[in-house]
């Protein structure tokens, strides 16, 4: 230990024991007097925040100190696919994303299964209360939001199977708040995420009009112009998925990327400061992509529910 | 070195373009509402749609840049 680093630890410390002694003193003035004294109320916040200051201080010196990581640094050690683990058994090896996709999907599972064996069996008629209300909530926001999105069409298939991805997307964004790399920020995830809607696309489709009439809507319009409609959009088609995934992959990504800077440069002061950023970054960017995510989706599904008019 | 070069360039370019694209959507969209308020909840359905689909010309460049800046 350097004696400059003693000192810097010394000087945090001190502001903190200041600071307590001040706010605790206010805090003792403040009981005593009846009506509530703006000035001293004042007086008392400022050594509040002198507090925090101090301890963060302080803090962030001994991190620096104990832990090597040196604030400045722009030493991130960034990959765009996330390394792997090697399994206990065999020679497989998996992406780390991949391992935390699946707790998070267990988690979810075991989740749903306590909510499906303790809260479900209490649901009345009557009066909800409690848990029947955010489940009745969610339900009647999805089925809506279904209804209004497809025209009505669908709503038994596709509004549970949008929640699900809800729940899943919004379950892997919150696993980076625990440290681990969230799955939606590898391409493999996102990529399984759109083939999905791909999936959904088609088989919404071919249900509602039969084959010929999924054709039919590929073509447009004009009989004549559809042999070569067809193929074009054909690659319009395929060109979805992709897109889906590659936005959601570079989104998430840029919030990865973000946080891990910032990170990097506070270095050992890295205390308090990312989790007001996290608040952007982990919770409000995650939830506007899951739902331009399924606002895509289902706007591709009703397109390609849609029967033109043949003349 | 010549990837970081390209991979600063498309960023920028894409950056440029993507910020005034959206802004101008979001001006209309202000626009569109102050006139009509009832009608606001479709237009920021709309406008969110709109901000995507701008937004992830922006992301491919991203992608891209990114491939370039990490590429061995």
């Amino acid at each position: 230990m350097q004696t400059k680093t003693v000192i810097e630890a010394a000087v945090g410390a001190v502001v903190f024991a200041a600071c307590l002694v001040g706010f605790l003193f206010m805090k003792g003035k403040l009981k005593e007097t009846e009506t509530p004294d703006k000035k001293l109320a004042k007086r008392k916040k400022l050594f509040f925040i002198g507090m925090i200051i101090g301890a963060w201080f302080m803090g962030g010196v001994l991190l620096t100190a104990f832990s090597g990581m040196k604030p400045g640094g722009l030493h991130i050690n960034f990959e765009m696919f996330s390394p792997r683990v090697t399994l206990p058994f065999g020679n497989l090896t998996l992406a780390k994303t991949t391992v935390t996709a699946v707790i998070v999907t267990a988690l979810l599972v075991i989740l749903l299964a306590l909510f499906r064996l303790i809260c479900v069996p209490k649901f009345t008629d009557g009066e909800p209360k409690g848990m029947q209300n955010a489940a009745e909530i969610a339900v009647e926001f999805m089925d809506g939001f279904v209804e209004k999105a497809t025209e009505g069409n669908f709503i038994s298939l596709l509004s549970p199977f949008m929640l699900c991805m809800a729940l899943f997307m919004a379950g892997c964004a919150f696993s980076e708040l625990v440290g681990a790399r969230a799955p939606t920020s590898d391409l493999t995830c996102t990529l399984a995420l759109g083939l999905c809607t791909f999936t959904l696309i088609n088989v919404c489709g071919i249900r509602k009009n039969g084959i010929g009439g999924r054709l039919k809507n590929m073509g447009g319009a004009m009989p004549a112009m559809r042999p070569v409609m067809i193929p074009l959009k054909a690659v319009s088609d395929i060109a979805v998925p992709v897109s889906l995934g590659c936005r959601l992959f570079g989104n998430m990504l840029g919030g990865l990327m973000v946080m891990d800077l910032l990170k990097g440069v506070l270095g050992g002061y890295a205390s308090g400061l990312p989790a007001i950023a996290g608040l952007y970054f982990n919770l409000f960017h995650p939830g506007i992509q899951i739902y331009i995510f399924i606002t895509l989706s289902l706007t591709f599904i009703n397109e390609a529910l849609e029967m033109p008019e043949t003349t | 070195m010549i990837n970081y070069i390209a991979a600063a360039i498309i960023m920028a370019a894409a950056v440029i373009g993507v910020g005034f694209g959206m802004c101008f959507a979001t001006s209309k969209a202000i626009d569109a509402s102050a006139r009509q308020p009832e009608a606001a909840s479709k237009i920021q359905t709309i406008l969110l749609l709109g901000c995507a689909l701008a937004e992830s010309t922006a992301i491919y460049a991203f992608v891209v840049s990114l491939i370039l800046a990490t590429a061995k």
